[in-house]
């Protein structure tokens, strides 16, 4: 009696597994859309910069400046950075005063050379370490300036 | 006329071929071309037409002949190179080179591999993010398509998406057949559980750093797809890293062990992928009573899947990933692909000829796009 439940679940698990390969490429899109709405599918911080929590409009060019990073897997890390971004006609020299955490006292000052790709960083703020990341991108330009984390 | 192959009781009928053939030549012929057969120029119409008798010649001779891994190897070796050579012209179209650099980072425009699959489970269930600098639902190899491909190829095929599945698999399974005789003759199985480790090693560091530390540090086969740029002294550290493995592990060990070494002792996702062969419908059975432990297939399995207490249980080992070679190289018919639940002996032409299909039909679906695409690179060329 055994043996024959055994057959029957193997067979019919072999016909799910060939109907799952059948329906898989036709209905690729859909079932991957599906998967992209789920809580987990979304990347991580560390890579996207997080979340937009300010942004200064200039004359011919916006600053966007995010929420500083500082997740870990289980607890917020010691050491983190905060990503700026400057959208729009990028000058042959950025010269911008930057106030991350939203207190209304300047936290440091970038100045990039963006032709030479040359950046110096001014820390105000004694939170402010250094600048990890200096980078021309599709959109303008993108610092990362890793930052203490005061909690 | 009738022929009884060496493990595969196959008539050697060329109606009953092409009666099998025929479903995947109707399915292969609607999803290779999407439905729509209007071609953008020559290069492209012969691309398609080149690709889809190779693979459909394959999947023939495959009934015919009654040989699994012979064609089998081909497609996945033809697989494994034209995905590089397209992959690699695609990155030098859109970016200029094959590294990509801090922007395609912050900009998430690295395409996803499913090598990254283990080190992105802990901090997805901790964090309900993904480690990885791609796309989530849009471009070319995005990470929700490449996790519903390999999710579904490894519940149905379990492992075997290493032998049927796996666009890497194919380098060092290719060059594990270009000598004859193996020069290493005696390989420990120990390095069999390797993976494992490495598995293990590369879940806690990528949990704890949130970095995908095997595709940042170790993946072999970065060497031949795309690796970061070298800036400085550590992503140079990096390229030596990447490009030595490869050398190592991919050419020069497979040539002198006929074994594919990559796959053997480092793949952390073929650790994981073993797991999944509990769950697989097929699975490799040995029929004891049949098998004279000539252990000719303990030696011929690329995986070292297969070791003599595997024999005498009368299956393989958790690492098998179904290739067919040992079912191949038995003389006595004793090894046989298997429906999950059935004993050895038991339908072994319906089991084969499922199995078969199945993972066939994965293999050239996710292989045709790029050998479609390499061809028609490489026919412009010539045509032009």
């Amino acid at each position: 009696m055994m043996r024959y439940i055994k057959y029957t679940l193997g067979t019919i698990w072999a016909a799910i597994a060939l109907i799952l390969i059948l329906i898989l490429f036709p209905g690729l899109r859909t079932i991957s859309e599906g998967l992209s709405k789920a809580p987990f599918m979304k990347i991580h911080p560390m890579y996207t910069g997080g979340e937009i929590i300010d942004s200064v409009k200039k004359s011919n060019r916006t600053i966007y400046i995010h929420r500083p990073v500082f997740n870990g897997l289980i607890k917020e890390r010691m050491l983190g950075f905060v990503q700026i971004d400057w959208h729009g006609n990028i000058p042959n020299v950025i010269n911008d005063t930057i106030d991350y955490n939203k207190d209304t006292i300047p936290d440091f000052i970038i100045n990039i050379d963006t032709r030479n790709n040359i950046t110096d960083l001014k820390k105000i703020s004694a939170y402010v370490y250094d600048c990890g990341v200096s980078t021309q991108t599709s959109f303008g330009w993108v610092i990362r300036v890793n930052v203490v984390n005061i909690k | 006329m009738d022929n009884i192959l060496n493990n595969y009781k196959a008539t050697r009928n060329i109606w009953r071929s092409i009666l099998y053939s025929l479903p995947m030549l109707l399915i292969t012929l609607v999803l290779m071309s999407g439905g729509d057969l209007n071609f953008k120029g020559h290069a492209e119409l012969y691309a398609f037409t080149i690709t889809f008798i190779f693979l459909n010649t394959c999947f023939f001779l495959m009934h015919y002949k009654g040989k699994t891994d012979l064609y089998r190897s081909v497609v996945f070796i033809v697989f494994a190179i034209f995905l590089s050579f397209s992959f690699i012209t695609n990155m030098f179209e859109y970016r200029g080179a094959m590294t990509f650099n801090q922007a395609d980072i912050i900009e998430c425009n690295v395409p996803f591999c499913h090598l990254v699959i283990p080190m992105m489970i802990v901090p997805a269930a901790l964090t309900e993010s993904i480690i990885f600098p791609g796309s989530i639902l849009n471009g070319f190899a995005n990470i929700s398509t490449m996790l519903v491909l390999w999710g579904v190829a490894t519940i149905v095929m379990g492992r075997g998406f290493c032998s049927w599945g796996c666009f890497y698999g194919g380098w060092d399974d290719g060059f594990s057949r270009l000598i004859k005789k193996p020069v290493i003759k005696r390989i420990d199985t120990i390095w069999r559980w390797m993976p494992f480790a490495v598995l293990f090693v590369v879940v806690i560091s990528a949990s704890l750093t949130l970095v995908p530390t095997y595709c940042d540090w170790i993946c072999p086969f970065k060497a031949v797809t795309e690796f970061e740029a070298v800036t400085s002294a550590e992503s140079a550290i990096k390229a030596v890293i990447f490009f030595s493995l490869f050398a190592m592990l991919v050419i020069i060990l497979p040539l002198l062990t006929k074994k594919r070494t990559q796959c053997t002792s480092l793949c952390p996702l073929g650790a994981l992928n073993s797991l999944s062969n509990k769950i697989s419908a097929f699975t490799v059975k040995i029929d004891t009573k049949r098998c004279t432990m000539c252990m000719k297939c303990v030696k011929t399995c690329k995986l070292s899947a297969l070791t003599p207490d595997d024999v005498k249980a009368g299956r393989a080992s958790l690492l098998c990933s179904k290739c067919g070679q040992c079912i191949d190289t038995c003389r006595q018919g004793a090894i046989q692909f298997s429906i999950r639940g059935f004993e050895a002996g038991k339908l072994i032409d319906l089991s084969r000829n499922l199995f078969i299909f199945i993972s066939f039909l994965f293999m050239a679906i996710f292989a045709s796009g790029s050998i479609q695409n390499g061809l028609s690179k490489i026919l412009t060329l010539i045509i032009n």
